[in-house]
């Protein structure tokens, strides 16, 4: 949490980015850049690759052709713990908390990657692992604290509503101090109170000098945090600008008019 | 030459019937994602039904084979609609094999119960004289396998490609959501392939009944020789299981021809792993792809059950007093004797609960490491007067290189790979148990094993073994517990059901995945050399592939990832035989249905069941347990 804030310099880049499945074209030559020390926002109809895209740089899913970089390194189909380790988090756009854990525990595994006593010193309690353990599960009770999920860290994670799951995972991918954290649909599921909330913890994470992707489809809240804004389309980018201009492009208002219209229909 | 095609002739026989089991396999596969290792037991239940109607009522071939085939079918029917449809909507998928491995045991036992343990033969249908042609004889059941082979083949093309039904199950195995949207009852259609591999299990019994001899326990073999002949095709793919099992019995019958039947199962195991190394999808990859960033939602953890702190401390603290006080209150020799044993297995347990109940990696061969350990230590104490320390050192360092060998190349796949690599691991190491007999003594055993000395201290009597595995047990449970309240320890319960989002937070799957099997086949090492050391004698059928299963059971029963649990599974299912004589013959079936039993009904086991007692008793006692003391007790 302590990289210098610096703007412009390329954090995430993706270069002619293409996967497909079966006949299906989910990417289709995606190229954006992420600086560092701002906050982009990845837009787009269902279906149109948002997630896909997630996956491609997070080691998730193989592209067939393109690249990544992160921070200037060659990231192109490394594994999704090597790319991890180098600091670029996501979150999931179903939540994904680890049944079985406390919300808590879950909270604690997010800062696993930055544990240095071994499981041995743990074994035999060791004092240095106590102390290790302790700090670890200081820092998640404050952050839990902070999302307002300090009362109920010790219900069983999977019990939490929807809302609070996702809250859960923006925490535990904070825990594990990313460089760069990559965020699929925070807000889905969130009442407009909460989604004010994270709005304010987008920024907040922001000004601590963590890079910000985040899949959105709530507008207000990519108008209100978002510097930078990519809208996906059938896979393609479509558009790629500060939001105001992204908003009047015609062919962005084309997109949405009719993704709204579809989701008329689709969506309960 | 001739000789070279009589044994290519005989591989395809064999493969033939490879083929058919592995078909099963695959459609079962494809509707439902989840391996049923019961697939081989309906072979033997068809066969040695057929065997009674055949021998005991008289009925002619056709009668008894139709009805031995309608009798399979039957309790498949019944199998499936009361354990495996329930349990797939309630298990996750590594719990859903454990169940289908509970099945194979309840099977296995029940016809041990019904049959005996004697090995069956059927007479061929069309009589003994084999066809012969330049020299090269066919008998003529071969005939009888290609030509029922053949016909199954097609019956099956015809059933998915031309008919509703067809269109039905495989809308099913494409896309159950949009399947239930379009109307059809995914239930039924689970049913329904549930039903028809059974099926195609039982007519495969019934053919190859007269070709070999078959007992109660033959379904494993079947099971296994299946699987792998599925893998190598690619478990998807109808064709694929075809050309496996074709491969799969040449392969084999070659092997026992010109090396020895001993390797055999080396070579498919061998077979296996080559093709996961350089071809994970099978040689023919089919089916569609499902996708792996979506996680299914009702197959999870539903609860958490913990120990209170106050009812934890003190459930320890009587737990350590009346095993301490045990020996002196009740001096029996013979549950004193039983006692030990419980405590050697929960030192496996305690390994198996790492790997399966922690860490979600289903193992179906601990048994396997339990023999390498237990014949290191033994051979080399007896042959070589090596230190029992030393040799159970040697035989965990033994374990160990094979764990790695089979992890490295099953766990970077699914854990059904690495189930399936473990099971066949087991059965590896039960044939050269049984066929080194220089080494082990061979299928009567190893005899005049000394007792435990260490350091100048002999455990020659159960009291001191006693106490010596009690120490032993009481050690590791606090080193594990340490460990599983650590970083490590939730790193691997993360992984445990969800990899993906586990390695997205920087998590080393692959690499804490091979550490907790390593950890695990150790102290399975360690249990088997401790039991030889006990018992002075060490048989193959002390530590084969029913032994391996029985330690799921308890695990399962006792309840999973506990720690605990597994030795109140142990406990059970060692003590009810001794206690309650007559359940001693119907061990092997009272464990599988526990076992089958505790997944469907009571999923967190005996330790959830004391734990929720515990935690009650302490409420209304108005002490310290509230629902939020779970982390308290994770701080210390
Ligand atoms: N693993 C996969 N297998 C098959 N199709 C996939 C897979 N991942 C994504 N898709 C398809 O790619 C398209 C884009 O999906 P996704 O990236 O999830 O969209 P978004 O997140 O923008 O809503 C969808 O049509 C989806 O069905
Ligand atoms: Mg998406």
């Amino acid at each position: 949490m302590n990289a210098p804030l610096v703007h412009s310099r390329p954090g995430l880049e993706v270069r002619n980015l293409c996967r497909s499945f079966g006949g299906l074209q989910a990417t289709a030559d995606v190229s954006f850049s992420v600086p560092f020390g701002t906050v982009t926002a990845l837009v787009g109809p269902n279906g149109a690759g948002k997630t896909t895209l997630f996956n491609l740089v997070t080691g998730i899913v193989r592209p067939q052709s393109g690249e990544v970089f992160f921070d200037g390194e060659r990231i192109t189909g490394a594994s999704a713990g090597r790319i991890a380790a180098l600091g670029l988090i996501r979150t999931f756009q179903t939540a994904r908390v680890f049944p079985g854990l406390t919300v808590l525990e879950n909270a604690m595994v997010g800062g696993h990657r930055r544990v240095r006593t071994s499981p041995f010193a743990h074994m035999i309690s060791l004092p240095s692992a106590r102390r290790e353990e302790r700090a670890l599960r200081e820092r998640a009770e404050a952050m839990l604290d902070i999302v307002g999920l300090g009362r109920v860290r010790d219900t069983h994670a999977v019990e939490l509503p929807m809302g609070s799951q996702k809250l859960l995972e923006v925490v535990r991918a904070l825990m594990a101090a990313p460089r760069m954290l990559l965020l699929d649909e925070p807000a889905a599921g969130l009442n407009d109170s909460e989604t004010a909330d994270l709005a304010a913890l987008l920024r907040a994470i922001r000004d601590t000098g963590v890079t910000v992707l985040v899949v959105e489809h709530n507008m207000a809240l990519v108008m209100s945090v978002a510097e930078q804004v990519v809208v996906l389309e059938a896979g393609a980018v479509i558009a790629c600008g500060d939001p105001d201009a992204v908003r009047a492009d015609p062919r962005v208002i084309r997109a949405y008019l009719g993704a709204e219209a579809d989701n008329q229909g689709g969506r309960p | 030459m001739t000789n070279f095609i009589q044994l290519l002739i005989g591989g395809v026989l064999t493969g033939c019937i490879y083929a058919l089991i592995a078909l099963g396999f695959s459609l079962i596969f494809r509707v439902t994602g989840v391996v049923n290792l019961a697939q081989g037991a309906f072979c033997i239940l068809a066969a040695l039904a057929c065997a009674s109607f055949e021998m005991q009522f008289g009925w002619s071939i056709l009668a008894a084979s139709l009805g031995a085939v309608a009798v399979a079918v039957a309790v498949g029917a019944v199998v499936g609609a009361t354990s495996f449809v329930p349990g797939l909507t309630r298990l996750s998928n590594a719990n859903m094999l454990m169940l289908t491995a509970g099945l194979l045991t309840v099977f296995e036992g029940a016809m041990q119960l019904i049959w005996g343990s004697q090995p069956y033969a059927l007479e061929p249908f069309s009589g003994q004289e084999p066809l012969a042609f330049a020299g090269i004889t066919v008998p003529t059941q071969g005939l009888w396998m290609l030509g029922i082979t053949g016909v199954l083949v097609l019956a099956l093309w015809v059933l998915l490609t031309r008919t509703r039904l067809g269109q039905a199950l495989r809308a099913c195995s494409e896309n159950p959501t949009a399947a239930r949207l379009m109307g059809v009852s995914v239930p039924r259609m689970t049913l329904f392939s549930f039903c028809l591999s059974a099926l195609i299990a039982a007519i495969a019994g019934v053919v190859i009944a007269p070709a070999t001899s078959l007992q109660f326990d033959s379904g494993r073999l079947f099971t296994v020789s299946g699987f792998i002949a599925a893998v190598i095709g690619g478990i998807a793919s109808l064709p694929g299981a075809i050309v496996g099992g074709l491969v799969l019995g040449v392969v084999n019958t070659l092997a026992t021809a010109y090396l020895s039947s001993l390797y055999s199962n080396a070579i498919a195991l061998g077979l296996l792993l080559m093709v996961l190394v350089w071809r994970p999808s099978g040689l023919m990859a089919g089916g569609p792809a499902r996708r792996q960033d979506v996680r299914d939602e009702a197959r999870v953890w539903k609860r958490v059950h913990r120990l209170s702190p106050a009812a934890g401390r003190f459930a320890a603290v009587a737990a350590l007093i009346g095993a301490v006080a045990l020996p002196h209150v009740m001096p029996s020799e013979a549950i004193l004797g039983s006692l030990v044993i419980v405590g050697i297995l929960f030192v496996a347990l305690i390994g198996l609960d790492l790997l399966m109940g922690w860490c979600g990696q289903v193992a179906l061969g601990h048994a396997g490491f339990m023999a390498i350990g237990g014949y290191t230590a033994a051979g080399l104490a007896i042959d070589h007067q090596v230190s029992p320390l030393l040799g159970i050192f040697a035989g965990m360092g033994l374990s160990l290189v094979c764990a790695l060998v089979l992890s490295v190349v099953t766990l970077r796949l699914r854990g059904l790979y690495l189930a399936l690599a473990t099971l066949s691991f087991g059965l590896l190491v039960t044939s050269f148990a049984v066929g080194l007999t220089e080494l082990t003594g061979g299928p009567s055993g190893m005899v005049g094993i000394p007792s435990l000395e260490i350091a100048g201290w002999a455990f020659d009597t159960t009291e001191s073994m006693y106490h010596l595995v009690l120490v032993l047990d009481v050690v590791l449970v606090v080193v594990s517990q340490g460990v599983m309240r650590s970083s490590f320890g939730r790193a691997i319960q993360a992984i445990r059901t969800d990899q993906m989002a586990a390695a997205a937070l920087g998590v080393n799957v692959l690499r804490t995945k091979l550490v907790v099997f390593a950890v695990s086949a150790m102290l399975a090492s360690l249990s088997g050399s401790l039991y030889a050391f006990n018992f002075h004698f060490l048989s193959p059928d002390m530590v084969d592939a029913t032994r391996s299963l029985e330690l799921v059971a308890m695990l399962v029963i006792g309840g999973e990832g506990t720690l605990i649990g597994p030795l109140l599974g142990g406990l059970l299912l060692t003590l009810l035989p001794t206690v309650f004589a007559p359940l001693a013959s119907a061990k092997t079936l009272v464990s599988g249905l526990l076992l089958v039993g505790c997944f469907l009904w009571l999923p967190h086991g005996l330790y959830g069941l004391v734990v929720d007692g515990l935690n009650g008793i302490f409420r209304r006692f108005g002490e310290t347990a509230r629902p939020g003391a779970v982390s308290e007790e994770a701080a210390r």
